[in-house]
């Protein structure tokens, strides 16, 4: 029975069933399973699955986007149960556009695949100042800045704001992931970033990786 | 061997006297326009003026003596509208660029430094915010869902910036006798060049998709409610068909290249799986371009961003001769690997120089051994019309597109 719920909720996530995924979620808790259980064995094990088809080309980014935002809908049900039994995310990321880039649906991608992973992110939306970051950082303490950028000429802020981070003592504390078109790997080393991923399911894979240094 | 007999070579698979060159014949495959102003400065040409004809993207129009001393070989039919003084006006960009916008379109300047664009119902279509260089939607008008009825269709597009703000000639399309001017104008440029002639149409098909729900959304659409997508994407082919009748029936004698555009790729790969592109935009796509063949002289170009390598076979068969802009950094997009397996099928019009990190950040001997590097490998056989991978942006230095053009020149 507790399988079958399981994976009628991860089978929901991984088809992308918007509608139907909240109500899996509901049937699990109905049935008694924990917030933890539901959590990890069906939505971050689906996420999970996601992540690997992507990966080798049997999903695309409709398809992951479509999961993703399955996900968020079972996710609106779970986290009231997940704040209550006090479950440990996976660790804390605070997000956001740099300032002067208004383009955010990359970022939302990476949003939506870290909570996928069991990460608590704390999204500061698009066109983010640098004392903004600096102030979440300082309001909730995370393991990892994500700065996502989709211009050439937004880029430069990237710098900004690991700048702005180092000069209120905070870099030290916390690791620094880039992503969005204009940024590559040589870029992230440039501004002393301490990583790059190309896409959503390679910035999940990032971020786990950081976790564990 | 001329400029349009060049292109025309290239496209039917043939080496020329030299390997074709287009900067500024799409909006985009030119150059913005602080770079363009930068650059003619940078080679004493400050007289050239910097008309931003794509509003949207700030993008100029290369002008006649740009058009030579670079010897570019094609044209867009776009330059023949808005060709008197008084259709533009001085106007400072934000970072002080002394440019001229077309005199239709005034942007508001926002306390905070944002520019907006607003319709002529007084509605805000776009915003530049500050140190932004181009403009960004604002409103999606299916965001919230499908309508019951699509019949508002046409009243609904001009909320999309890339209509409510679109480059010329479409920036006249409502004048009464458009289509009678730009048969006309087509036959006065054709008349005074021997350049090849674009005419960009646009029918997009997945983008209008993403430009009236937001791709979020759209996306999902793709994969949860296809029955409304299809819905959505034969409304929007009872749109393009006319204009595409139109078009043809204008110019279709005349120009020698049809530019459709649909996104179709990220720098990852498709956006969606060849299937989903086989079923719902395929057999659409092979309807435009068969109309093309059906009813002008005109080569079938598609300009589809990102990495596409997936699509590349099926989008032969919908019946593209061109692709364009050939993002050579993306995933499978090497441009030794494309010609290898697709050269035989189609002509690369782009791929030329990187416009994200080489051209932008590299140095002029970086840009030389880049632009080598791609026309070595797009170029033996024909096939192959030089662009850089998407238009020029701001940040382009003036000294590395110099470079550019002097590594093009060991070539022509």
């Amino acid at each position: 029975m507790e399988e079958e719920l399981l994976d009628e909720l991860f089978a929901t996530i991984l088809d992308g069933d918007i509608q139907s995924a909240p109500g899996a979620v509901q049937a699990a808790l109905d049935a008694g399973l924990g917030p933890q259980k539901i959590l990890n064995e069906g939505m971050i094990a689906a996420m999970d699955r996601v992540g690997e088809l992507y990966e080798c080309g049997d999903y695309y980014v409709a398809e992951m986007f479509t999961s993703a935002k399955s996900l968020q809908a079972a996710l609106g049900v779970l986290r009231p149960h997940l704040q209550q039994s006090d479950v440990q995310a996976a660790g804390t990321v605070v997000i956001g556009t740099v300032k002067g880039d208004m383009h955010d649906i990359g970022k939302n991608l990476v949003t939506m695949m870290l909570e996928g992973a069991g990460f608590k992110v704390v999204d500061l939306g698009p066109d983010v100042h640098p004392s903004r970051f600096v102030a979440a950082v300082q309001e909730h303490n995370p393991d990892i800045v994500a700065l996502s950028a989709l211009l050439t000429t937004t880029m430069p802020a990237m710098q900004t704001t690991l700048d702005a981070l180092a000069a209120a003592g905070l870099r030290q504390q916390i690791k620094v992931i880039v992503g969005g078109a204009p940024v590559n790997d040589e870029y992230a080393e440039h501004i002393h970033a301490d990583g790059y991923a190309p896409d959503a399911s390679q910035a999940v894979a990032l971020a786990k990786a950081l976790m564990t240094l | 061997m001329n400029a349009r007999e060049r292109v025309l070579a290239a496209i039917n698979h043939k080496e020329s006297d030299g390997i074709p060159v287009d900067i500024g014949a799409t909006p985009s495959s030119g150059i913005s326009a602080i770079a363009h102003y930068n650059l003619k400065h940078a080679i004493s040409k400050p007289h050239w003026p910097t008309q931003v004809y794509d509003v949207v993207q700030q993008i100029a129009q290369p002008g006649d003596e740009m058009l030579d001393h670079f010897r570019i070989d094609v044209v867009d039919v776009a330059r023949t509208f808005d060709d008197r003084p008084e259709d533009w006006y001085d106007i400072a960009l934000p970072d002080g660029t002394p440019v001229q916008f077309p005199w239709w379109f005034k942007p508001s300047v926002q306390p905070n430094g944002d520019w907006e664009a607003i319709d002529k119902e007084g509605r805000r279509i776009a915003t530049m915010p500050l140190g932004a260089n181009f403009f960004d939607q604002t409103c999606f008008p299916y965001v919230d869902g499908y309508p019951d009825s699509l019949d508002d269709l046409p009243n609904v597009m001009p909320l999309v910036h890339w209509a409510g703000m679109a480059h010329s000639p479409w920036d006249h399309a409502g004048d009464d006798d458009f289509w009678q001017q730009l048969r006309a104008r087509a036959i006065a440029l054709r008349a005074r060049s021997d350049r090849a002639i674009m005419v960009v149409i646009g029918c997009n098909l997945f983008e209008w998709g993403t430009f009236l729900r937001r791709l979020d959304n759209f996306l999902v659409d793709l994969v949860m409610d296809q029955a409304n997508v299809e819905r959505l994407l034969d409304a929007l082919m009872e749109q393009h068909l006319k204009t595409l009748e139109k078009v043809c029936a204008a110019v279709g004698d005349i120009a020698d290249v049809a530019r459709f555009g649909d996104d179709l790729g990220t720098d990852q790969g498709p956006f969606m799986s060849p299937k989903t592109y086989r079923q719902l935009f395929k057999p659409r796509h092979k309807l435009l371009t068969d109309y093309v063949k059906q009813h002008s002289n005109m080569h079938t170009f598609l300009h589809s961003c990102g990495s596409i390598y997936k699509l590349l076979p099926d989008l032969i068969e919908a019946g593209f001769e061109i692709i364009n802009p050939v993002q050579t950094i993306a995933r499978d997009m090497e441009p030794m690997r494309l010609k290898q397996e697709f050269g035989k099928d189609l002509t690369f019009w782009g791929g030329g120089a990187d416009t994200r990190f080489t051209l932008n950040r590299g140095t002029p001997k970086q840009v030389k051994d880049n632009v080598r590097a791609n026309i070595e490998a797009l170029a033996p056989g024909g096939g192959f019309v030089f662009n850089t991978v998407h238009n020029i942006l701001p940040d382009v230095p003036p000294a590395n597109i110099i470079a550019m053009f002097e590594a093009i020149d060991e070539y022509r």
